[in-house]
């Protein structure tokens, strides 16, 4: 009776304006978050195995977009990167003469979609091959074993990049045809191609990713959404003593981020992983195309969009199930 | 001083039935009334219309003179403050312990963790529950844990207590004794309010008393003078 006296009396002092809103303390609000965080990791930690299921369920929903994103800006840069390179390699026969050389050197002086274009001799050809193989002796001596030149004159033409695909096939057909040319390489086949894919990754990309997010969406809907069923006498007992519904909403929006946030890294890491797969075969690949690609993977800002994602993922989810669940448009 | 106070109220449900018809009732501020009647007399309508859960159909439901059906979402939860509840199924949280179930109303009116613990104590003292706080509602009898629903429900230091059927669990002892705590909070000021079916245990208590039959105030007898 004494403690509910004192209780009483102090708390005379505390009830001016009864039942309207008062702006609660700075400091007690944090504390509030720091209540409601510390509580959602223990949630999270009572059931590691699940969470761990719903992160890898959005890690994989964010992953693919992810990845797709990587691919088309890298092979837009690649493209970009080579695109000076599009053109022909034209290789005349073994032991043409000069004439014939001067001749087809005159046909690319006037073909209108030629940019420009340079002779390289046999003897140039030569002197190039010895010095990319000054490392290895075999080669060397084998070159040295061989009595002629063993290789012929050719033109590297830079082609005009505004000339359709079919244009450069028709002239590198034409160009084939002359007498004293044995073979026409188009270098811009495989770039071509390449770019071909890439529109279409862009096209079909968009409809895949959108589905994706939306799946990474519905993924933190249903889980926040059984979290909120599972809490329900908890939200009845705290909406009867006056919690706000800022406070109602807040644990579930912390989850929401949690499982966004988890989803998030468990998405670089199973980039990461992919990347870490396919990076050797890649390289090789792009090395036979006589480049030297600079790929590029996980910069800091690919790493910080995947995680504000997969948290803007994870908060919509949770305000979905809010809403469904528990009529929560409102703020409060 | 009229400190609750019922206007013409009617409830109407959507199914058509009224849980209420057109009643008007004035309770008086610190004083302890009981209402009663049968199963579906209207008495946990009328209570739900107090805390905010319902709206009345028509009529108004004033409250220290500002009509609580007209709180808006932003407003209502800060008028629950200011009650203590308690419900016959008790309403705790099997997942928390019994000073955790007590301290939940501290918490959402973000005191802090020594103001919390103090007050909690107190309350716990309060229903003779003090060795009680780490123990989770599993583990008590169901006096015990009614007596933390209403250690819960007057932590906050409330206005007004409104208990519906908080003795229905409850053998004649026990019964006596919740009631009991009822009169020492309304003697400190608390406006308390009382459903209840129990006839025997009502007219003991000396106070007024409303019967409800069908939705309709039909019976208004007033307690001895204190």
């Amino acid at each position: 009776m004494a403690a509910i006296k004192a209780n009483r009396e102090s708390s005379a002092q505390t009830r001016p304006n009864a039942w309207q809103p008062r702006r609660g303390r700075l400091r007690t609000w944090l504390a509030d978050h720091r209540r409601v965080a510390s509580e959602t990791s223990l949630f999270i930690s009572r059931r590691i195995v699940s969470s761990l299921l719903v992160w890898l369920m959005i890690g994989v929903a964010l992953a693919m977009p992810g990845l797709l994103w990587m691919l088309q800006s890298n092979v837009q840069s690649l493209s970009q990167q080579w695109q000076g390179s599009t053109g022909l390699t034209v290789y005349m026969a073994l032991g043409a003469s000069e004439q014939l050389i001067e001749e087809t050197a005159t046909a690319l002086e006037r073909e209108p979609a030629v940019t420009r274009f340079q002779l390289t001799t046999p003897q140039q050809a030569l002197d190039e091959l010895l010095a990319r193989s000054s490392e290895s002796d075999l080669l060397q001596q084998a070159i040295a074993e061989v009595e002629a030149n063993p290789l012929p004159a050719s033109f590297g033409v830079i082609l005009d990049s505004e000339q359709p695909y079919l244009a450069l096939e028709a002239l590198s057909r034409q160009l084939a045809s002359r007498s004293g040319v044995d073979e026409v390489v188009v270098e811009s086949t495989w770039l071509e191609r390449l770019r071909d894919l890439s529109r279409l990754a862009n096209r079909g990309g968009s409809a895949l990713i959108t589905m994706l997010l939306a799946a990474a969406v519905l993924v933190a809907f249903a889980t926040i959404r059984l979290a909120i069923d599972a809490r329900l006498a908890e939200i009845r007992v705290l909406a009867l003593i006056g919690a706000t519904r800022a406070q109602l909403r807040r644990p579930f929006l912390y989850l929401g981020s949690a499982f966004g946030l988890g989803g998030g890294m468990m998405a670089i890491v199973l980039m990461a992983v992919f990347l870490n797969q396919i990076e050797a075969p890649l390289e090789s690949l792009l090395v036979s195309y006589g480049s030297d690609p600079e790929l590029s993977a996980f910069t800091p800002q690919i790493i910080l969009l995947v995680l504000t994602a997969g948290w803007l993922l994870g908060i919509t989810g949770a305000l979905l199930a809010l809403i469904q669940r528990l009529g929560m448009k409102n703020s409060g | 001083m009229t400190y609750l106070q019922l206007q013409h109220v009617t409830q109407r449900f959507d199914n058509g039935s009224e849980g209420l018809s057109e009643v008007t009732v004035d309770i008086e501020q610190g004083s302890m009334v009981f209402l009663t009647g049968h199963s579906g007399a209207g008495k946990s309508t009328l209570l739900k219309l107090l805390i905010g859960a319902l709206v009345p159909t028509s009529g108004r439901v004033v409250v220290d003179g500002s009509d609580i059906s007209r709180l808006g979402p932003r407003a209502l939860p800060w008028y629950r403050r200011q009650l203590g509840i308690v419900l016959q199924d008790h309403n705790l949280l099997d997942d928390r312990s019994v000073f955790e179930n007590v301290a939940l109303p501290l918490r959402v009116t973000h005191l802090g963790t020594k103001e919390i613990g103090r007050r909690v104590r107190g309350a716990l003292a309060t229903v003779d529950l003090s060795d009680r706080g780490h123990l989770y509602p599993r583990h008590l009898s169901t006096g015990e844990q009614q007596r933390v629903g209403i250690a819960r429900a007057v932590v906050n230091r409330p206005k007004i207590i409104l208990a519906d059927e908080p003795t229905g669990n409850l053998d004649p002892y026990l019964s006596r004794q919740v009631m009991a705590l009822f009169h020492q909070f309304k003697d400190l000021g608390s406006t308390v309010l009382v459903a209840s079916h129990d006839i025997d245990l009502i007219k003991d208590q000396g106070c007024r008393i409303l019967h409800l039959s069908q939705g309709s105030l039909v019976q208004d007898t007033d307690g001895p003078k204190d």
